[in-house]
């Protein structure tokens, strides 16, 4: 187990720096007004010697080489046109806090949420909850977001009077956003979850758990559900980390001032350093996700082994 | 071989029907048969025949667009006295009945174990349901059990996953299971049909040495014959939802009487000849959404009576423990030779049997 850890975080690593350079290299074809925020009135010569301070006419692996270094001191550099000069991790950060915040409350609410009602629908597939449960999963699915994100701003707001725009002191301003990104997230879990019980249901290991007088509401959870959770517990870490990339809808429904949306803001501004600072930031954010997710699952399910293959007889 | 002539089950008349896309199947057409105590029975017959139907309806595992429309399935293995399980309708009814009175061995023993729970454990669950023993004695009991079906290390597999056992070894978990919920009855639904040849002699006499030791009564449901020859005492023939013919292994084997039985016997490779082309059944099974009309074998049997077409025959006895539902038994019938395959099987049996006479008649040293 912890040899297969340790193995796996060797290649996210290798893929996190082949990602890097990769990027880095990319990015080092976008004009080079992407470094300074008074470009247009510098001469040649002034654009040369900056260049040069910055070290990017070093060779590619020697910049590639220190921004790792300087990554590694929590040294994320510094933003040129977002926020001029100033340090991108104190930008950053309570960017991520306010969108991991909101995302957290959001899947606290809607694992719970989603997963009873697959097991729900799965449970009373064909009758009456499993027809609202896919009522309502159709309708998020296939409604787009921005109509439903209306109703929910509107009737919130002016019906039930709560306030609407971000405020970090008033807890209730996070009501619409979480609702607005729970949502979607019930019905997909939900989605998931009763798809793989009904799967698991028609297996032949229930038929013997029946047969073997097992109670319907024990073999329910503790053979389907056990099951089908599986790979729902594969997703979990992936999504608990990508909630710090924030959700660009919602956060600009209503202004908050999280993550989302900021990557293309600063592609929009030509910030070279932020651009590249945060794809890989959401690249190592991914990659970790489905590491954790891995070492989750292998957790719950002894067929993923990591010791060598043990010959059955 | 029925030494004991008690009845722990007895069918009567049951009809089992499906309700399929729209239409209705009838999957049983009325059968009656006494399961007795202690025996070994096997059910067989082709694919789509309701060998597996007819057995799902001792265990309450009907699908849920199966029901039972007509007929009585009494048990008599309860302290209670008899219950007819043809009016179980509810989970709850069933609970403390399955497993308890009859339990199951599946087909496919790759697929029939919770792949998340070791051994040990899905054993145990089936202990703590129907033996009432919790803990330490639940484990010590689910090793006992792993030991008496054949698992070496017992304890050591016990708390292995169902991955690291073979098709063989896991099929002994299945019947292990099986036997922790201490049945009355087993059903084997085809045991050997999805292991190795090699492997499937020893679960037969594995089953078959648990049928001693405990007293077991089974029920095999196969397709295969040679399984039938190893392990039954009696043999039911089914067709199209029905019995067509019952009897002694021996009986069924040696003096088949109804056409569709001396059909099967003839296409068993075992009894071809080499270099000819072995004998095939012409023809499909009837749909069983239709109303059967006659006997049902009558459109593939090569020499019909003229009444198989109009009424559907009774039973007749052959003998007390062998009956056939088949016009060719009726006194008036037309006088049909079975095919020259059967004839040579009971010529066969007729040359041991004299054999045997003789060795009675003159007993030897040994004896």
């Amino acid at each position: 187990m912890l040899k297969y850890s340790i193995k796996r975080l060797a290649r996210s690593l290798i893929t996190l720096i082949i990602l890097i350079t990769i990027v880095f290299a990319l990015l080092r074809f976008m004009p080079e007004e992407g470094y300074f925020n008074n470009y247009e009135k510098m001469s040649p010569a002034q654009i040369e010697l900056g260049l040069i301070k910055m070290g990017l006419k070093d060779p590619l692996y020697v910049q590639v080489g220190r921004f790792i270094r300087n990554l590694l001191q929590g040294d994320l550099g510094v933003s040129y046109r977002y926020r001029v000069n100033s340090p991108i991790a104190r930008i950053i950060a309570p960017k991520i806090a306010i969108s991991a915040k909101l995302g957290i409350i959001c899947m606290a609410i809607s694992l719970p949420l989603g997963l009873a009602l697959g097991v729900l629908m799965a449970r009373y597939k064909g009758r009456f909850w499993d027809r609202l449960g896919n009522a309502y999963i159709v309708f998020i699915q296939a409604v787009p977001n921005a109509v439903y994100f209306i109703f929910i701003q509107l009737y919130g707001s002016t019906w039930l009077k709560i306030p609407m725009l971000y405020n970090e002191n008033d807890w209730r301003t996070l009501i619409l956003p979480t609702i607005s990104l729970a949502l979607p997230s019930i019905s997909s879990y939900a989605m998931w979850l009763r798809r793989y019980m009904v799967d698991e249901t028609n297996k032949d290991y229930i038929k013997l758990a029946r047969a073997k007088g097992v109670p319907n509401t024990t073999i329910w959870f503790r053979h389907v559900f056990r099951n089908a959770v599986v790979p729902i517990v594969n997703l979990i870490p992936g999504s608990l980390l990508m909630t710090i990339s924030g959700s660009i809808y919602t956060e600009s429904f209503y202004s908050i001032p999280g993550m989302g949306g900021l990557l293309v803001d600063v592609i929009k501004r030509q910030d070279n350093n932020m651009v590249l600072v945060l794809v890989v930031l959401f690249a190592a954010v991914g990659i970790v996700g489905l590491l954790l997710g891995d070492i989750a699952m292998a957790i719950v399910d002894p067929r993923i082994s990591f010791t060598k293959k043990e010959g059955s007889r | 071989m029925l030494n004991n002539g008690d009845v722990i089950l007895s069918v009567k008349d049951l009809h089992v029907k499906f309700s399929l896309r729209g239409k209705v199947l009838n999957a049983i057409r009325g059968i009656s048969l006494d399961l007795y105590k202690g025996e070994a029975l096997a059910i067989v017959g082709e694919s789509g025949s309701g060998k597996s139907v007819l057995t799902k309806n001792f265990i309450g595992l009907l699908d849920k667009n199966g029901w039972v429309d007509s007929g009585e399935i009494w048990y008599y293995g309860l302290e209670g006295g008899p219950v007819d399980l043809a009016q179980y309708k509810t989970e709850e009814q069933w609970q403390g009945f399955r497993g308890k009175q009859v339990a199951m061995v599946m087909q496919d023993p790759m697929t029939s174990l919770n792949p998340l729970k070791t051994i040990g454990w899905q054993i145990e669950e089936a202990l703590k349901l129907h033996q009432g023993l919790q803990g330490e004695a639940a484990s010590k009991k689910a090793i006992e059990i792993l030991s008496d079906v054949g698992i070496p290390e017992p304890e050591r597999r016990a708390k292995q996953y169902p991955h690291e056992f073979s098709g063989g070894m896991r099929q002994r978990v299945v019947i292990a299971i099986a036997m922790a919920c201490n049945p009355q009855i087993l059903i084997c639904d085809e045991p050997t049909t999805a292991l190795d040849v090699t492997i499937q002699a020893q679960i037969l006499q594995l089953i078959r040495n648990l049928k001693d030791k405990y007293g077991l009564t089974t029920i095999y449901i196969t397709h295969d014959l040679g399984v039938v020859a190893n392990v039954a005492d009696r043999i039911a023939v089914m067709y199209a939802g029905d019995i067509v013919e019952v009897g002694t292994c021996e009986e069924v084997f040696y003096d088949p009487r109804h056409p569709y039985t001396w059909a099967l016997l003839s296409s068993l490779p075992q009894l071809g000849i080499k270099g000819e082309d072995l004998y095939a059944i012409k023809g499909t099974p009837p749909n069983l959404f239709n109303e059967i009309r006659g006997d049902a074998f009558a459109p593939r049997n090569p020499h019909p009576l003229k009444i198989d077409f109009l009424y559907r025959p009774p039973y007749f006895e052959v003998s007390p423990t062998h009956k056939a539902r088949t016009w060719l038994l009726d006194p008036r019938a037309a006088k049909v030779d079975p095919p020259e395959i059967i004839r040579h099987i009971r010529n066969i049996k007729l040359d041991t049997m004299d054999i045997k006479a003789k060795n009675a008649a003159e007993p030897t040293a040994e004896s």
